[in-house]
């Protein structure tokens, strides 16, 4: 039976084969990190893309995508075998004004690129940008992903 | 415009008893709290005439994000110790639960999404409320809140059969997802959320932030303050993905609600970045 695991608001959850990781996103981002040979992953949701404060690692790309590669390892995962898919992002269609959080969903995908990078998880897709919302499922039977937005639905396979 | 959709909404809204119904004591308690005079025993005899309401009630008046400490076991203690405005909006969330907490298919959201997103829309308003220093408006923001989307269990059915040409018309019109709502159904979420306001006699203020909350600039003067707190707490609960739908993000944050409420860049960074926590203290009391 596979479990439905629920992923929050700047929560970040890792299971394995056969649960299923659920999580809904605005402008935020899901981070899914799988491992093929464990059949192990995680799903980190964040909200925003730079540490303001210390208290909180879940909530920041640069400080949960670190937070989520180190709980991976440590379940027994190993780089070689990793890949992330990323979904979310989107922005509000319009944003009349000038403040910054109009720029959000850009700058989550962004810098959340850029911390993959730099730990070195090969990106494999991203589901990302525009004005729709996103329900991500992380299958951890076989990592794929699936992505429901505007009432339609794509499968992302490649791991 | 979608000709047979309008009519089927219109014959709809036109009559009472399809609309949504919640239990009387939530009108008369509205009511009762907006006269200054009234007396808080009246108030507590009111409530507990319904004892379903008055077990809620004084559950969420002990739950963590309602309670003072002290364990509270009537409804005359909880006036003493919350304050009347308080116990209103408990009574509040406790009557239109039924209505709100259900799958809302035609918006794509699951059970209690819709639900969970009206509080965590109501805590987030009172907290913009607060830190406006408008206390005397942070209840009605709350009970705004709760109750801004219940349009949408109405219309629902009627988006679920559209959604296609309203998403169409988003796209190439470029307009947002309440106003393509209305060219292709002849309303949108809002006028039918204020019909159903109307028919539970709910006051004019209330029925200004159902009607209004995508687009507070057209509220009437009056109410203009309150609807933008509506506006702002909405709009950063879709964008932190809190009941975001198949409408998405296809929504506007005005500007003039940020002016409204004198709201700069790092306090709505401030108030994004809270929305974990706030999530955290909705669950509590949804």
């Amino acid at each position: 039976m596979e479990t439905l695991i629920n992923v929050g608001v700047a929560k970040l959850e890792i299971s394995s084969r056969p649960s299923l990781l659920r999580t809904i996103l605005g402008s935020c981002i899901g981070i899914c990190i799988y491992d093929r040979k464990k059949k192990i992953g995680g799903l980190a949701h964040i909200l925003l893309p730079e540490k303001k404060d210390a208290s909180q690692l879940e909530k920041y790309a640069d400080s949960a995508i670190p937070l989520l590669f180190t709980k991976l390892q440590k379940k027994g995962c190993t780089k070689e075998n990793m890949t992330a898919k990323i979904a979310g992002g989107a922005s509000m269609f319009k944003f009349k004004s000038k403040v910054s959080l109009g720029k959000i969903g850009e700058n989550n995908i962004k810098k959340t690129k850029e911390i993959l990078e730099e730990i070195g998880v090969p990106l494999v897709a991203e589901d990302v940008g525009g004005n729709q919302g996103r329900v991500v499922n992380f299958f951890l039977e076989d990592g794929r992903v699936k992505i429901k937005a505007g009432g339609k639905e794509k499968v992302y396979y490649k791991i | 415009m979608n000709s047979q959709i309008k009519q089927r909404i219109e014959s709809v809204i036109s009559n009472l008893d399809q609309l949504p119904s919640i239990p009387t004591v939530a009108t008369k308690i509205i009511t009762m709290v907006n006269n200054p005079d009234v007396s808080f025993k009246i108030v507590a005899e009111e409530i507990s005439k319904d004892q379903v309401i008055t077990t809620n009630v004084l559950k969420l008046c002990n739950s963590a994000y309602f309670s003072c400490g002290k364990e509270i076991t009537s409804i005359e203690r909880a006036i003493i110790t919350l304050g009347i405005k308080e116990v209103k909006d408990i009574v509040i969330i406790a009557s239109t639960k039924t209505v709100l907490n259900k799958s809302i298919l035609g918006y794509d959201l699951a059970k209690g999404d819709l639900w969970k997103h009206g509080i965590a829309v109501a805590v987030l308003s009172k907290k913009i409320a607060l830190l406006k220093k408008r206390k005397d408006i942070a209840d009605i923001a709350f009970t705004g809140g709760i109750i801004h989307d219940v349009g949408k269990t109405v219309i629902a059915l009627y988006v679920q059969n559209t959604f296609n040409e309203i998403l169409t018309l988003v796209d190439t019109e470029k307009i947002t997802f309440n106003l393509a709502e209305k060219e292709i159904m002849g309303f949108d979420h809002q006028e039918v959320g204020e019909k159903i306001l109307s028919k539970w006699n709910f006051p004019e203020v209330l029925k200004a932030i159902v009607m209004y909350h995508h687009n507070p600039d057209d509220a009437p003067d009056d109410f203009k303050k309150i609807v933008s707190v509506i506006h702002v707490a909405n709009t950063l609960c879709l964008m932190a993905g809190i009941g975001i739908g198949n409408d998405g993000l296809y929504h506007e944050l005005s500007s003039s609600a940020l002016q409204q409420l004198n709201l700069n860049d790092s306090d709505i960074e401030m108030l994004y970045s809270d929305i974990p926590d706030i999530v955290d203290v909705s669950i509590q009391i949804a």
